[in-house]
């Protein structure tokens, strides 16, 4: 007997994946909605205290990240047409792009720790540094798994550790704009 | 070219518009407007990292939930944001 097809047997990759990306993207979602709620309590502390932050360096993080999420796209389909050498190369790139966010990170840090600043300054700051901090811990997790799926580069592996870094990537692309950019 | 290329062409060319709209909320652009603006490039840039980099442009169904959920997750983002801009 033929069963319908279920929306399920849609999802590209692994689905549990999927339920990763689905249950970061919600906790990531409520921490950004938190931080513009409680702007409202005083916007004038939040548009302070972002023009302390270094806006070019996070934009340049963002090319960073959506070029490093390229090369872990196109790892897989060159993983899939057998071409393990090309597929690995981009994953390894993927992991060093991954690292220079890291580095442009810590820089950003370092120059808010010259100027005094840190998590306890005020709430602009404790959240910045939660979102930022958190999405730089799952950054540091997406390096090991690029690298990881570079040496075991079954394609099976390319495609979910690649998804674990497009949902890095995602979160950044929301992130960057409500926490550096809303003033 | 292939579709992940143009996908990353198009990712950067957004990445771009959202500078250049920063800059000019520094030379007297409305900043409830560039809020918007930033917001809606943000939108785009995530509909296209989830079809094509996370691949949902296979999945129609599922692209278009996602879609919407995230449209409205943009909306909610922009209402507090412009909420909090009129008490500035």
């Amino acid at each position: 007997m033929n069963s319908e097809p279920s929306l399920l047997d849609e999802v590209p990759g692994e689905l549990m994946m999927w339920v990763l990306i689905i249950s970061e993207l919600l906790v990531f979602g409520a921490g950004l909605a938190v931080f513009l709620s409680i702007r409202l309590t005083d916007p004038v502390l939040f548009a302070e205290s972002q023009d302390h932050l270094h806006r070019t360096g996070a934009a340049l993080n963002t090319i960073v990240l959506v070029t490093s999420g390229f090369l872990a796209a196109r790892a897989l389909g060159w993983r899939r047409a057998a071409e393990r050498t090309k597929a690995r190369l981009a994953l390894i790139g993927a992991a060093t792009l991954g690292v220079v966010f890291l580095i442009i990170k810590g820089f950003e840090y370092a120059d808010k720790a010259d100027l005094g600043i840190g998590p306890e300054t005020n709430v602009f700051f404790t959240f910045y540094y939660l979102l930022t901090g958190f999405h730089a811990a799952h950054v540091v997790a997406g390096v090991l798994i690029l690298l990881l799926v570079a040496w075991k580069d079954d394609a099976r592996n390319i495609e979910t550790g690649a998804q674990f870094w497009h949902m890095v990537d995602l979160v950044w692309v929301i992130l960057f704009p409500v926490v550096y950019l809303l003033g | 070219m292939h579709t992940l290329t143009k996908a990353w062409f198009w990712l950067i060319a957004l990445s771009g518009g959202s500078a250049v709209v920063a800059m000019l909320v520094g030379q007297g652009m409305d900043r409830r407007l560039a809020g918007a603006a930033i917001m809606a490039l943000a939108l785009m840039k995530s509909r296209t990292i989830l079809s094509r980099y996370l691949d949902l442009a296979e999945a129609p169904s599922l692209r278009r939930g996602f879609n919407l959920v995230l449209s409205f997750y943009f909306v909610l983002l922009l209402v507090l944001y412009l909420a909090g801009s009129a008490r500035l």
